[in-house]
């Protein structure tokens, strides 16, 4: 028996599991219909992908709300899991279900996948027939994963630095990556059956104030990591900055690199994907508001040429969308895709080469660290803050480096701490900013800076 | 002057906490920032291992108020090591509206110096080093 297939006995090894048949599994995503693979929809289908968010606890629920994505003309449809599920704790996950089936109050705040097990959740994907997208947050996903891929899922979000640094405070870093090299491997093995599994980075990080050049590199390790454990489909993402210039440099910089570095590593036979998160950040309590602000993320998005476009809904900023505001917004994101035609074509050459140059200067520092591997390196890398993002609640993130808006609300940087940005290039960012703040005023304008979108 | 500060409980927003840090520094204290996500107890034992002047604890989801009962319980553990230390607190100290006028003297029971419920982070400071130099 293999490593791998000893690792996966193991896992499997669990009470909450159900009964894992591998030549079934294998053989049901050798004969799926190519629609449920993302990676071929980006291939035949010529328009920007619309996938909206949402999970709900039970079967029932979900399945209504894939019917409401359906009948909105959705071409995605997600499947979001539940912060038990994400910590692992299956048990809680199986309680919470139970109370959410039986007195149909949602006591979940996503999908236990888990828990339903894949050949439950097999049934709701292959009568949809979409492909489906796992959004989830886990450090340690390789359960999940079997299970989501056995469901038919083939689409995996996440990584091992972006599902991260933004959402704990000390799962051990070393131990994420050695989980999602599992991942990466199980995704690598099954894309050789059919059409690819398509794995996806989570580029808006914190959401808050992190500088371009920081989610850019961190979508280019998360890409190298996955494509040198044989992914042949990754998308890399980011989300609204604030900027729509900063939005089409970003976009354009990261198209760029991404197949720069994947050549650098012989892997140029993958196809890399372009995904653009809709305004991630503090929505404003006017709903109103709110669909006028997803109606500009989706008009640039089409200026920065996304494949794919996650949205927000109306009710972002008081919790969990109804089924009804969530299909509203992919109904009202086609449309908006639908009339918008004849794009002019931007380019802004001296902000694309100090972003360049930034990504660059960075990505060396990285592939300098004396580590044998790698993984190790960018854990070095992070460690000592080579890599850093703002506010991230992880032990391990330097938070030395800050970030304002300029006048034209573009992201800069004016302490680069540690990071190894050139002086030409920090001197370039910091020519944008009045330096002459204190920093009483600076915190204000941080404040502030964070909730542009409010009113 | 040297400051612990965190987050108090399984609170996770860490916005504010960044900008408390940076806002101490600015004002010239020593801060030892325990991030978000702390407990009680750490919080006590990072003053007693730092030597800190002041303890200021925030909260933004609200939980201080399940936490913070437990200050005068836990600070009779210490003995008297803790009898020179400042105790504040600010943010959103309780779940869902209240009323300040309930929530200051409330706290302050619990065994705060200082408590800030809703209230500018620079507003908040200022009072602090009004205290600090009235202490002195």
């Amino acid at each position: 028996m293999s490593l791998l297939q000893e690792e996966r006995e193991i896992i499997l090894n669990n009470e909450y599991v159900d009964n894992f048949d591998f030549a079934e599994v294998e053989d049901f995503v050798k004969n799926a219909s190519k629609d449920l693979f993302i990676s071929h929809n980006f291939k035949t289908k010529n328009k920007m992908l619309v996938q909206p968010r949402g999970g709900f606890p039970t079967y029932d629920k979900q399945y209504a709300l894939n019917e409401f994505f359906v009948k909105a003309n959705v071409d995605v449809l997600p499947l979001t899991i539940d912060s038990n599920t994400r910590l692992n704790d299956y048990a809680t996950a199986k309680k919470m279900l139970r109370l959410s089936e039986e007195n149909e109050i949602d006591m979940l705040n996503g999908y236990p996948l888990v828990n339903h097990g894949y050949r439950t959740t097999r049934k709701m994907i292959t009568h949809f027939n979409k492909p489906v997208s796992l959004r989830h947050g886990t450090p340690d996903a390789r359960l999940l994963i079997e299970t989501a891929i056995a469901s038919g899922i083939f689409e995996i979000e996440g990584g091992p630095i972006t599902y991260l640094l933004p959402y704990s405070k000390n799962f051990p870093l070393d131990k994420a990556f050695l989980y999602w090299k599992y991942v990466e491997r199980v995704c690598a093995n099954y894309s050789k059956l059919n059409e690819p599994i398509n794995r996806e980075s989570f580029g808006p990080l914190t959401a808050t104030l992190v500088p371009p050049c920081i989610t850019i590199v961190i979508q280019l390790l998360e890409m190298l990591l996955s494509l040198e454990e044989g992914v042949k489909s990754f998308s890399v993402s980011f989300s609204q900055t604030g900027s729509m210039n900063q939005d089409i440099v970003t976009g354009a910089v990261i198209r760029k690199l991404a197949d720069y570095y994947a050549k650098e590593i012989n892997c140029e036979d993958a196809s890399i994907h372009l995904v653009y998160h809709q305004w991630m950040g503090a929505f404003p309590q006017n709903k109103d508001f709110a669909e006028q602000l997803i109606n500009m993320s989706t008009v640039i998005a089409s200026m920065v040429g996304a494949d794919k476009i996650i949205t927000k809904t109306r009710e972002e900023a008081s919790g969990i969308p109804t089924k009804e505001a969530n299909a509203k917004t992919v109904a009202n994101t086609q449309y908006t895709l639908r009339i918008l035609n004849g794009l002019p074509k931007i380019a802004d050459e001296e902000e694309e080469e100090n972003l360049t140059q930034e990504v660059m200067d960075i990505m060396s520092a990285v592939f300098n660290d004396s580590a044998d591997t790698l993984w190790r390196k960018v854990f070095n890398s992070i460690k000592n803050g080579t890599i850093d993002v703002p506010f991230s609640p992880h032990i391990i993130n330097n938070n030395e480096m800050i970030t304002v808006r300029d006048k034209n609300k573009n992201i800069r940087i004016i302490k680069r701490g540690k990071v190894p940005i050139s002086d030409k290039c920090f001197k370039y960012e910091k020519s944008k900013c009045d330096l002459t703040k204190d920093t009483t005023s600076i915190v204000n304008d941080i404040i502030h800076d964070i909730g542009i979108m409010q009113w | 002057m040297k400051v612990v500060t965190g987050v108090v409980g399984n609170d996770i927003h860490v916005v504010a906490n960044r900008l408390i840090d940076l806002s101490l520094q600015a004002r010239g204290y020593e801060v030892f920032n325990l991030g978000v996500n702390t407990y009680l107890e750490e919080f006590f034992d990072a003053v007693v291992e730092t030597n800190a002047d002041i303890l200021l604890i925030s909260s933004l989801n609200g939980e201080a108020e399940g936490w913070c009962r437990e200050v005068n319980i836990l600070k009779s553990k210490y003995k008297n090591i803790l009898d020179n230390v400042v105790f504040m607190i600010g943010g959103n100290l309780v779940v869902g509206t209240g009323d300040s006028n309930d929530i200051v003297p409330r706290f302050q029971n619990y065994g705060f110096d200082l408590v800030f419920h809703q209230v500018d982070l620079n507003t908040g400071l200022d009072a602090l080093e009004k205290y600090m130099s009235e202490k002195k």
